[in-house]
């Protein structure tokens, strides 16, 4: 097929150049021969290729010149012999020469080796970018996609699959594939597909969780922080943490929940049983957001999955439920008692920092509870009371000083009505004198 | 015991000549039952109320869309009684509206522009024309969603004018479109130009009516009432009754600020002008395409600047024993209240 296509380009070009000839091969478009052609001015003087094929007919010639236009490469050091070589100081038919290396359609297994090239190459690139990194085709040689794309499977994803070909954006961009707000769905778009991971016999229901996940939802509210596909499984060397090391891959950002768990008596007993350290409790890609329920000793808490008979776990499991449930609600009363001030049209000096305290506290207390220590999440505990207290301490305060102010309001009002009762008086005084009563 | 004239009061009076301000005031005769003058002094009275109110409004305020509706919300709610003062403001601004009309209207239906009151009557005009953009550059100062939509339309209104309508447009919005510039404007009218233009038409006003009474000579002695100190003491009494009924609706009925302006954001529901625009919003909002060939909004407006201009020159056109003035000024009332009611659907 590649082949074909060669001969196609090549016979497109030579018929071109044919006396009489004034169609082109594909569209049947009049078109000039290239030998008479008037050749705009190179965009540089060193890349007559893409100002030549931004002139031809056929869409499929000229496209690739429009998009390079406005690609990250289009730059006089890579031009489009940087990937496709041959020689582009030649305006001519026979810039495409297979001595100059001309290439037309790079295999899919050449394409990591052509952009690894450059890539890889510690000198040019630091001339070309010095902030681009260097190690991308190295990692992706590791990863599970690499690896399959080395042994010859044309459906596994190179750098063009994820980067794009000719109009390759910088991941700064917001409009390229693979920017951290895009991310999700170019790997979506093959992992969803169950036609394309039927071979590989792998789940599709990957996207669809982490969609609904705590990080999902997040990230689609605006979070760009939020983990998404290559935050827990890389980019260039994506591959599934595995069972012993899932921990670190959610440490990266949860370091604390991470450091308490291995201080617990979990982090023998999963090891000892091979169990995915966070994902056993809190699962993988449906991360369901954490809350006091998931801690106790009711059917449904996560705690009961594993210690449904045994007598100490149950017990604190039991301990830290009351303490975190104790929490929840002070929190949630303290929240809307400043609420309903608001609603009154109440300014509760201060209660803003009092209730991000709180917050804080109570973040503090789910990091905690990774120790299973009622002792220490009591003391996390009393920090979210006590940010509570203070809450319905400065609502009390802003509500005594609007009773003080209305007070004022009314005193006020009584003193404009003295005032206007005297001058009633005083103008029923001078009424009476102008008519000469007594 | 020392003289009079050695005491403080005394001394003050005859550097004054306060004596003689009395005497004159003493001669000087207003008819006994007159609304028409207590609606003035109110007027007045609210207007001294705003000056006030806006001075310890003006400490706190920043004029830029950045900050604008955030040291408003400081004042309503962090300020000690920012609140009461807010609302008094914003409740005496309806009210200065509502008498400066009344005031009109009043004295139309009395045909109290009658000569020689031409120049009072037109001083007074003047006086309800800047009276209306105080309120109107007021309303956009807390740069709210509404007070958005307020300079957006009502500087569109402007835009409708014939002639002078795009540049006034332009003026009003201090370039092309709703920007900071506006504010500036609105903000400079509303505390720098109006007011001082307004202080020059009332001195003027009141002036005018101290020199050319509108007792007339024939009128009986038991039927008017001296200026001072009789008049002044029921007008005092009129104005602190404003007073107290001001400080009622400020208590219990406060003016709630509203979200801030989202010029990225449609038009809020229910957000439009304020009710004194109304009619005017009604007509040109409604108005068909074109009118006799002429774009239909343009000719409305052209036809609003001819009735004002009819107001404004009653004193010359109004026969003397023609009740047409008092029929047609009370059909006009009829037709605005229509069409406000109109707007609001």
């Amino acid at each position: 097929m590649r082949s074909i296509d060669f001969v196609a380009v090549a016979f497109a070009l030579l018929g071109s150049l044919l006396p009489g000839s004034t169609a082109s091969a594909d569209t049947g478009e009049p078109s000039t021969p290239l030998a008479d052609r008037q050749l705009p001015a190179p965009t540089s003087p060193t890349n007559t290729c893409a100002s030549c094929h931004a002139t031809l007919t056929d869409p499929k010639l000229r496209s690739p010149a429009h998009e390079f236009a406005t690609s990250v490469h289009s730059d006089d050091r890579i031009g489009c012999v940087g990937c496709h070589k041959g020689d582009a100081r030649d305006p001519t038919v026979a810039a495409h020469s297979k001595a100059a290396g001309f290439d037309p359609h790079p295999t899919h297994a050449d394409v990591p080796g052509i952009c690894g090239g450059c890539h890889s190459d510690a000198a040019f690139m630091r001339r070309l970018n010095g902030r681009l990194p260097l190690g991308q085709l190295a990692l992706y040689s590791l990863s599970l996609h690499g690896r399959l794309s080395v042994e010859g499977d044309d459906d596994a994803p190179n750098c063009a699959v994820c980067h794009g070909k000719h109009g390759i954006l910088s991941p700064a961009s917001p409009r390229s594939p693979v920017n951290r707000a895009n991310v999700d769905k170019l790997c979506g778009g093959c992992h969803g597909d169950p036609k394309r991971m039927t071979k590989y016999g792998i789940r599709t229901d990957q996207y669809d969780k982490w969609s609904k996940s705590v990080h999902g939802v997040a990230f689609r509210a605006g979070n760009l922080k939020a983990p998404t596909c290559t935050g827990c499984h890389g980019a260039h060397s994506s591959a599934p943490p595995d069972t012993a090391s899932v921990g670190r891959a959610c440490g990266r950002c949860h370091e604390e929940e991470l450091g308490f768990f291995e201080q617990s008596p979990h982090s023998k007993g999963f090891r000892e049983r091979g169990l995915a350290q966070c994902v056993a409790c809190h699962s993988n890609h449906d991360i369901a957001p954490a809350s006091a329920l998931m801690v106790g000793t009711t059917p449904d808490a996560t705690c009961m999955k594993c210690h449904t008979q045994d007598e100490k776990p149950r017990k604190v499991a039991s301990d830290i439920s009351e303490l975190l449930r104790g929490a929840r609600d002070g929190a949630a009363s303290a929240r809307a008692e400043f609420a309903r001030a608001e609603t009154k049209g109440l300014h509760v000096a201060g209660a803003g920092f009092a209730l991000e305290r709180m917050t804080t506290a109570e973040l503090r207390v789910r990091g905690i509870v990774h120790t299973l220590d009622p002792a220490r999440v009591q003391a996390r505990v009393a920090a979210v009371d006590a940010s509570a207290a203070e809450v319905f301490q400065l609502v009390a305060a802003a509500e005594q000083a609007r009773r003080v102010e209305r007070r004022g309001y009314f005193v006020a009002l009584a003193l404009a009505g003295l005032v206007l009762g005297t001058l009633v008086l005083k103008s029923l005084q001078l009424r009476r004198r102008r008519l000469g009563e007594p | 015991m020392s003289a009079p004239e050695e005491r403080p009061e005394g001394w003050l009076s005859d550097r004054l000549g306060w004596g003689g301000i009395v005497a004159s005031l003493s001669t000087h005769r207003v008819p006994r039952r007159s609304f028409v003058f207590y609606l003035g002094g109110i007027t007045l009275f609210l207007q001294s109320v705003q000056v006030a109110s806006g001075i310890l409004l003006v400490l706190y305020y920043r004029p830029d869309p950045a900050h604008a509706h955030e040291s408003v919300e400081q004042i309503v709610r962090e300020i000690p009684y920012g609140n009461l003062i807010h609302s008094v403001h914003a409740w005496t601004s309806d009210l200065f509206v509502a008498c400066l009309l009344a005031h009109l209207f009043t004295v139309v239906l009395r045909r109290s522009f009658r000569p020689p009151q031409e120049l009072s009557w037109l001083s007074g005009v003047a006086a309800l024309l800047v009276g209306l953009g105080m309120a109107f550059t007021g309303s956009i100062l807390p740069w709210t969603e509404r007070a958005y939509t307020n300079a957006r339309v009502g500087s569109q209104l402007a835009g409708q004018v014939p002639l002078i309508g795009e540049s006034l447009r332009r003026f009003l919005r201090g370039g092309e479109e709703v920007t900071i510039g506006t504010l500036g404007h609105a903000y400079g009218f509303h505390v720098a130009v109006l007011p001082a233009v307004v202080t020059v038409i009332v001195a003027a006003h009141l002036f005018l009516l101290l020199r050319r009474p509108v007792v007339r000579p024939d009128k009986a002695e038991h039927e008017t009432l001296p200026l001072y100190p009789e008049f002044i003491v029921r007008q005092a009494v009129a104005q602190m009754g404003a007073l107290m009924v001001i400080m009622t609706l400020a208590i219990f009925a406060e003016r709630p600020l509203g979200p801030v302006a989202n010029p990225l954001q449609p038009t809020p529901a229910g957000a439009g002008p304020p009710w004194y625009l109304l009619p005017v919003h009604a007509l040109l909002r409604d108005a068909p395409t074109e009118l006799l060939g002429i774009d239909g909004a343009r000719f409305l407006a052209g036809v609003g600047l001819v009735l004002a201009s009819v107001v404004a020159t009653l004193p010359f056109i109004d026969r003397r024993g023609s009740k047409v003035t008092a029929w047609a000024a009370i059909a006009v009332l009829l037709g605005l209240f229509i069409l406000a009611i109109h707007a609001l659907d």
